[in-house]
């Protein structure tokens, strides 16, 4: 029988989760605010975009990943009164006017002809982008006071890994000729472009570097 | 990308053959073929063109479910945050992946039944419902009239299966269903909560969804008598919310629809005989 009376430690020995981390309450707070902001923008245009494209697989896998991006706002915006932030809407912001720039030439496409155009925002630049700074946030974080805030990067991160590959397949299987890769290539380093004068999805810090010198070079 | 997109716009490859609603019902041919007497037009497993039917109806189901998919996403993307609800999207989101499962679903069971996409036509009257500028106005006609539709057509479906001994058709069928209840619970749910304080924008959008209904009784497409090919759910109905005095609402005026194509149908007839013998003259 073992003794129910032994002292032991309140963290098992491989647990190895540490105080404190690199967010402040409020930094945090704001930095969701801003993954709303985008995923908003994103599931909506996604769920645009699904009667404009002719491709039907294309098609399908938008109104999935429509949802997908919709559950990621919804988790955000539940995370964000826990973060002391009661009006989730006063947080749902842009972290900057080059951050709405960069998400209205994403949103941009329209035409039946530019299925590459509109794939290539979502999975070549935003879809990654996205990765990176939930990726940064999950590393960076306290693993104690913040772990809501990781479980919910790591659904995110589970359906972004995985949408994104379902995104490069259909590119790849879409681009046939050189100069579909030309237009693919042209359009990725447009955005790109724009992106990185906002400094991120959550503004110049977004990857945990001032990238104001890269505004000052792009401006 | 534009707000707002017309049904003409519809993107679609080169398989999908468009046809106006005004074009299946003025066709002559549809005259003619009323005077046959073909029996009940329930689709029943007993009747010589029952396969037909159904593979027909499974390719009206497809072409529907992609319109559906394209409306729940325009409604995700239509509206800013002031016109509707951050929580209204996001069910709109999780219909738009719900409905690209039933194209999913559908596309295989066109399979399973021997269709070929483009094999039939395909009207976009249903997404022309998605189009309207009021979301209260546009979840009533989508989600309470032309879900609670699809309720009645998959039920109809599933029995079919059922009775043909088809459990693939009856399997999927009910999965489908189970989903519809649950869109038609949300159309129920955003019209209480919107319009809670405004009766006269709640009576507009009653007034569409019932305009809507009328539309897909035509001819008596949907009812509960023999006459009709797809029979009214009521069990599943009330399941999602609709009221008794909604159902028999709905029953009556598919009867009236039904009583109206006979008519139509005995005067085109009458028309016809009446060119046969002026013909023979």
């Amino acid at each position: 029988m073992s003794n129910s009376g032994k002292p032991r430690a309140a963290f098992a020995p491989w647990d190895r989760r540490e105080l404190p981390g690199l967010f402040s309450v409020e930094d945090s707070a704001r930095r969701v605010g801003n993954y709303k902001w985008a995923e908003m923008r994103l599931f909506e245009a996604l769920g645009g975009w699904v009667a404009t494209v002719p491709e039907l697989d294309v098609k399908l896998v938008l109104g999935r990943h429509a949802y997908h991006h919709a559950w990621h706002a919804e988790l955000w915006h539940k995370r964000l009164p826990e973060l002391r932030e009661m009006n989730p809407d006063r947080l749902t912001l842009p972290p900057n006017d080059a951050f709405v720039a960069f998400m209205g030439a994403v949103r941009e496409p329209e035409a039946a002809d530019l299925t590459i155009e509109k794939l290539v925002g979502v999975y070549r630049v935003l879809i990654p982008r996205l990765i990176g700074v939930y990726t940064y946030h999950l590393n960076g974080t306290s693993t104690i006071t913040d772990a809501p805030t990781i479980r919910s990067l790591k659904f995110a991160l589970q359906d972004d890994f995985e949408d994104w590959r379902d995104g490069e397949m259909l590119l790849q299987s879409l681009i046939e000729t050189p100069d579909e890769v030309e237009r693919a290539a042209r359009r990725q380093a447009e955005l790109e472009t724009l992106y990185l004068a906002s400094g991120g999805i959550a503004g110049p810090g977004s990857l945990g570097e001032s990238t104001d010198s890269q505004e000052v070079a792009v401006g | 990308m534009k707000k707002f997109l017309a049904e003409n716009e519809l993107a679609r490859d080169e398989r999908f053959v468009r046809t106006k609603i005004e074009d299946r019902i003025f066709d002559p041919r549809g005259a003619r073929m009323a005077t046959r007497n073909t029996g009940p037009a329930k689709m029943a497993v007993d009747r010589p063109s029952a396969g037909e039917r159904s593979r027909s109806l499974m390719h009206g189901i497809f072409v529907g479910e992609i319109q559906a998919l394209e409306g729940a996403g325009r409604t995700c993307y239509d509206f800013d945050d002031d016109s509707a609800p951050f929580q209204l999207k996001l069910d709109m989101a999780r219909q738009c992946w719900d409905e690209s499962r039933h194209c999913e679903i559908s596309v295989k069971l066109g399979d399973h039944m021997g269709t070929e996409i483009g094999e039939y036509t395909e009207s976009t009257f249903l997404f022309a419902a998605a189009c309207n500028p009021d979301p209260v106005l546009r979840l009533c006609g989508v989600n309470r009239a032309l879900e609670g539709l699809a309720i009645d057509v998959f039920n109809s479906m599933k029995d079919f299966g059922n009775e043909s001994g088809d459990p693939v058709l009856e399997f999927c069928e009910d999965w489908m269903l189970a989903d519809e209840v649950t869109h038609v619970k949300m159309g129920s749910d955003w019209l209480r909560r919107l319009t809670d304080n405004d009766p006269e924008r709640k009576e507009r959008a009653l007034e569409f969804q019932r305009t809507v209904d009328a539309i897909f009784n035509l001819g008596g497409f949907r009812g509960e008598d023999d006459e009709n090919p797809i029979q009214l759910a009521r069990n599943f109905r009330r399941l999602a919310g609709f009221t008794e005095e909604e159902n028999d609402s709905l029953a009556e005026l598919a009867r009236q629809s039904t009583e109206e194509a006979v008519k139509m149908a005995e005067m085109a007839s009458a028309a016809l005989d009446a060119s046969a013998r002026g013909g023979s003259n």
